[in-house]
């Protein structure tokens, strides 16, 4: 499918909006209605006031990450991060993995992207599992905007400290669980050849 | 503008004068992957926010709180860990409940044990990023290799507040 051609752009149309969208469509309706028959409506108003601003607010933001993320891919020399984070890289690559999440800027979309251009790229799953556990756990960006100010800074580094070698532990549980890992499948032309 | 996207939108300038420099198809075929995992994601997540907001509202977190003192000890940890499993939401809502668990008295650990559950299984990363981009065999390793962590977190915090505090374990 050549970049920007009409079968291209079906195929972007079947993406958003397949079964897994009228899934959350539906879940969407639902928990609304639960929300204003439990509830009642103002309950109902004030929710759907908070979505409608995170919503204004997140979709730049996630275009901006996919771009980064897109090019990360589309640049990342895949045999550096195999030696890096690769099957061999022992307990070395799982610490690097985890500061790696650490470090990520960015919300979900930034992180998930990344994760799934590493996990493309050679990464193994024990790196894979670390490197989402440090991001989700640890990264420094939420722990500055939301822990800090939400929690109080004492109480924030106590959990910063007591967490920090649990993304490794996670790495060590996925090389060790005797499970099949398949990657989702990248739509598009290049899906063949990673 | 926030931070955080101050820095992508700098991170986004500095690798497409890179990949342009290539003079190949780098730029391009970034920009079709970013386009490809934009039309996978959004629509779901407009979808998946709303819901989640509906969905947090319907949490009784008041109720809950009831079982976090620190005198509930592990118990408290194991609550806290559960209920933060089930917080589908962004960070606003899931501090907002750990904020009304903390005036109501939690301790730390179990504290620090919701929270901690809450960044692994936040529902709506999973549904919104984890499984289209994924897939849901690395959700069902990920899980698997992460459950415990709340717990230890939780377990290691009261750990270190015997320490902090000189107290033998009671």
């Amino acid at each position: 499918m050549p970049f920007g051609s009409r079968s291209w752009w079906a195929g972007l149309l079947r993406d958003g909006f397949g079964v897994g969208f009228w899934g959350f469509a539906a879940f969407a309706v639902l928990s609304g209605l639960a929300c204003y028959l439990v509830l009642g409506p103002e309950a109902f108003g004030v929710a759907l006031d908070d979505d409608l601003d995170l919503l204004l607010g997140t979709v730049p933001r996630i275009v901006a990450a996919l771009a980064v993320a897109g090019l990360v891919w589309a640049m990342l020399p895949r045999d550096r991060l195999t030696r890096l984070i690769g099957r061999h890289s022992g307990l070395r690559g799982l610490a690097i993995a985890t500061a790696a999440g650490i470090v990520t800027p960015g919300g979900p979309t930034s992180a998930f992207a990344l994760l799934a251009v590493i996990g493309g790229g050679g990464a193994d799953r024990g790196a894979l599992v670390a490197y989402i556990t440090g991001w989700s756990m640890l990264g420094v960006q939420r722990l500055i905007v939301w822990d800090v100010p939400f929690m109080g800074v004492e109480f924030s580094a106590t959990r910063f400290v007591v967490s920090l070698p649990l993304p490794i532990i996670a790495g060590l549980i996925a090389r060790a669980l005797p499970l099949r890992l398949t990657l989702a499948a990248p739509t598009g032309p290049e899906a063949g050849s990673r | 503008m926030s931070v955080g996207a101050l820095v992508l939108g700098a991170m986004f300038a500095v690798l497409a004068a890179l990949a342009a420099a290539r003079r190949d198809d780098t730029l391009r075929r970034g920009m079709e992957r970013a386009a490809e995992q934009f039309a996978k994601l959004v629509p779901r997540m407009l979808c998946a926010l709303i819901a989640a907001g509906f969905v947090a509202q319907l949490i009784p977190s008041a109720f809950i709180a009831r079982f976090l003192g620190a005198d509930a000890g592990l118990t408290a940890i194991l609550v806290a860990a559960g209920a933060g499993m089930i917080v589908p939401a962004g960070p606003v809502i899931a501090f907002s409940i750990a904020a009304v668990f903390a005036r109501s008295g939690a301790s730390v650990p179990a504290l620090i044990a919701f929270i901690t559950a809450w960044t692994l299984f936040a529902a709506h990363r999973i549904f919104i990023y984890e499984i289209p981009l994924l897939g849901l065999s690395f959700l069902r390793l990920r899980a698997l290799s992460v459950v415990v962590l709340p717990l230890l977190a939780g377990l290691i915090a009261t750990a270190a507040g015997w320490l902090a505090t000189g107290v033998a374990a009671p």
